[in-house]
């Protein structure tokens, strides 16, 4: 056997050395995403023609890869005159990316309110705005909140995508770490653990929520 | 070279992304039917190991997985095209979303069905195949076919490995005609075009299945 | 004036109208299906009327027309003289002329007792938060849940949850109330507790319409009770008349199914 369990073991710390990058990227990922997915959800539901566009928008990122918007991003903003870091420009591809799935996350998170608090919303004389504010919103959270949490971890799952772009994250320094040692395997399966253990533990803080979450009594 | 002429460039990648999305489904199906079935039936120490299989194939990152098994496999001696390396890694974890989808399946169905079965004297495994599997492979039809376009959107990864899918042409023809924005579009439009139907499609099963409802995989 | 929309115009009787609710010739459609059909009804202010009638009858949905939250394509509807929108009944919002309880209570589950109470007090009456609880707990002690103030829907009892509801609703001091089906999803021990406020209420001098199914209450506390059928008003009489000596046959057979 060729693999060395040593030396994959030293590649250890230099990975885990950019965990932090990691994170960052999905948290900011996640958080754009439901922006975009949010708004996305708002200008479908918002009218004939905006629902039209919205909904092809939506169908249109769902139907194309990550990757793919990774390398438009990065090649084709420079052209524009827009240059961004390669970490910024790999969170605003992957928060276009889920966008499309937030979107329905949205929608079925706000579908789940009963018709019935809009009436009573509606008998109380209560605006559009403030019915959205106060009375659907808040319930939406609530339902959204697992769903989100799951994405979260695809997300996470999709950092390494980044290393395509020169982001300093897991897989990106696996590779430096390869290309200086001329081994592929240890540093590849070090970095695939450690990033399977952080969806791991990810998972379960969302179990944990959905629990939290499905238990009926309140504050 | 025109945009019309740079789609096409794409799209001669699409015999690549095909056959690798098809020799994927070689592993999918398969997978899914055995690990889901099993793991609807078992329970204890069985349940746990097919769980974990499952598991490790779902929560992996994808990326990873792929460069993990197309440099570690010939340290161990096993020496595989990078066609059936990627085959087998997307395959399979496009199999451990499907086996959860038909996990589902099962569990959703009625269990009258099952007592009429054994009321007819089927024993479980006949009962399984043929009144259960069928059925909850119709309920669940949509989510299969979501999980399609996931795997025909992972392929996009195969061109990491070497493989001339369209990604890996539009890369090539990036470097060649340094035109990016045509280049990318082009590509983004390819995925869209061979997806979007299957997405059509996807809608008028759920419609004539009485309204399953389609739970995404987490891409 | 030709190009103002439809909404709400305003009659030259305005104010002086005894007449609370005036429907005249409503017709109303979902989709292919006659819901409504030709409906003449009068409710005088501080009148209580009872709708009752087989389910499909419509009795529901002509008050959710009545309290805007269903639209109408054909006949008027007046509140106070006033024409209510058929087609648009998003436009206006803002102080409702009626209150509305709902079969299903509809409290918001993410606020308190006191804070769904002030909700629209707050934002739709514009009135300062202090102002706002006064009013609220004012209300809440009339139909006795003030001590549940804080607590969440979910903590409460059915027959609580409905009295706030109640109280919810009359916090913004609107000329009619309506009820649709207000007991219907109570267990019986607690149906009692909402008729009580639901007759505190009437003879605070409250104009009501109410769609029930609790015979006793009609009988008690309506000045007429109207028996709707496919979407028809068959007959509309005061309640010694409809329960022992009912003028249309059709009622008749309506209260030998009902009251076995």
């Amino acid at each position: 056997m060729n693999f060395d369990p040593i030396m994959a073991l030293s590649c250890v710390p230099a990975i885990l050395g950019v965990v932090a990058t990691t994170v960052e990227v999905t948290l900011a990922s996640c958080l754009g995403s439901c922006i975009l997915g949010f708004g996305l959800e708002m200008a479908r539901r918002s009218g004939v023609s905006t629902g039209y566009a919205a909904r092809f928008i939506i169908d249109f990122v769902r139907s194309t890869p990550a990757l793919a918007w990774l390398y438009f991003l990065y090649f084709v903003l420079p052209r524009f005159d827009i240059v961004l870091p390669p970490m910024a420009v790999g969170i605003v591809g992957l928060s276009i990316y889920f966008s499309g799935y937030l979107a329905e996350v949205f929608k079925a998170g706000i579908d789940a309110i009963p018709q019935g608090q809009s009436e009573a919303a509606k008998a109380l004389g209560l605006s559009r705005i403030d019915t959205m504010a106060f009375v659907l919103f808040p319930q939406m959270l609530r339902n959204v909140a697992a769903p989100i949490g799951n994405y979260f971890i695809s997300i996470l799952k999709a950092t390494p995508y980044l290393a395509t772009i020169a982001v300093p994250e897991m897989l990106g320094r696996a590779f430096d770490i390869a290309s200086d040692t001329y081994r592929y395997a240890e540093p590849l399966v070090v970095a695939g653990v450690l990033l399977l253990l952080l969806a791991l533990a990810a998972a379960q803080l969302v179990r944990l929520l959905e629990r939290k979450l499905a238990h009926p009594s309140r504050r | 070279m025109s945009f019309g002429q740079l789609f096409l460039g794409v799209l001669g990648g699409l015999q690549v992304t095909a056959t690798v999305t098809a020799y994927g489904l070689l592993f999918a199906i398969p997978f899914a039917l055995v690990f889901g079935v099993t793991q609807h039936l078992t329970s204890g120490a069985a349940r746990i190991m097919i769980t974990a299989v499952i598991e490790f194939w779902r929560s992996s990152a994808v990326i990873i997985l792929l460069f993990v098994f197309y440099y570690a496999l010939p340290v161990f001696g096993i020496r595989l095209s990078a066609t059936a390396v990627s085959a087998l890694v997307l395959g399979l974890n496009t199999g451990a979303y499907g086996s959860q989808a038909i996990r589902a399946g099962l569990q959703s169905l009625d269990k009258g069905q099952l007592e009429a079965a054994s009321a007819l004297g089927l024993r479980r495994q006949h009962s399984m195949l043929l009144v259960e599997l069928p059925q909850a492979v119709r309920v669940m039809a949509p989510t299969f076919v979501n999980e399609l376009i996931q795997l025909i959107k992972g392929t996009a990864l195969v061109s990491l490995v070497t493989l001339s899918d369209m990604t890996f042409q539009a890369k090539q023809l990036a470097e060649i005609e340094y035109n990016p924005v045509g280049v990318y579009s082009a590509l983004l439009l390819a995925y869209f075009v061979v997806c979007y139907p299957i997405t059509i499609f996807g809608r008028w099963l759920e419609r004539h299945t009485g309204g399953a409802r389609s739970l995404s995989g987490e891409f | 004036m030709s190009k103002a929309p439809i909404s709400e115009i305003e009659t030259g009787e305005g104010n002086k109208q005894s007449k609370a609710i005036e429907i005249a010739g409503l017709d109303k459609w979902y989709g292919k299906f006659h819901a409504l059909k030709n409906i003449e009804l009068s409710v005088a202010t501080g009148q209580r009327v009872v709708l009752c009638g087989p389910s499909g009858s419509g009795k529901s949905t002509l008050v959710r027309c009545v309290g805007q939250l269903e639209g109408f394509q054909g006949g008027t509807i007046r509140v106070f003289g006033k024409r209510l929108d058929g087609l648009r009944q998003d436009a206006s919002r803002g102080r409702p002329f009626a209150g509305m309880v709902f079969q299903q209570f509809n409290l918001f589950p993410h606020l308190t007792v006191l804070g769904n109470c002030t909700l629209a007090l707050r934002r739709v009456l514009k009135q300062p938060a202090p102002t706002a609880r006064e009013i609220a707990l004012h209300h809440l002690d009339k139909v006795k849940v003030r001590e549940q103030a804080q607590k969440f829907p979910a903590q409460l009892s059915g027959g609580q949850q409905q009295r706030v509801a109640i109280a919810r609703a009359l916090c913004l001091e609107p000329r009619i109330m309506l009820f649709d089906e207000p007991t219907s999803a109570l267990d019986p021990e607690m149906v009692k507790e909402v008729l009580d406020v639901m007759t505190d209420l009437a003879k605070g001098g409250m104009t009501m319409v109410c769609v029930t199914h609790e015979p006793g209450f009609a009988r008690a506390i309506a000045d007429e009770v109207v028996l709707m059928d496919e979407g028809r008003i068959v007959e509309v009489s005061p309640p010694d008349v409809f329960f022992a000596a009912p003028k249309q046959e059709r009622t008749r057979q309506f209260l030998a199914k009902v009251l076995q």
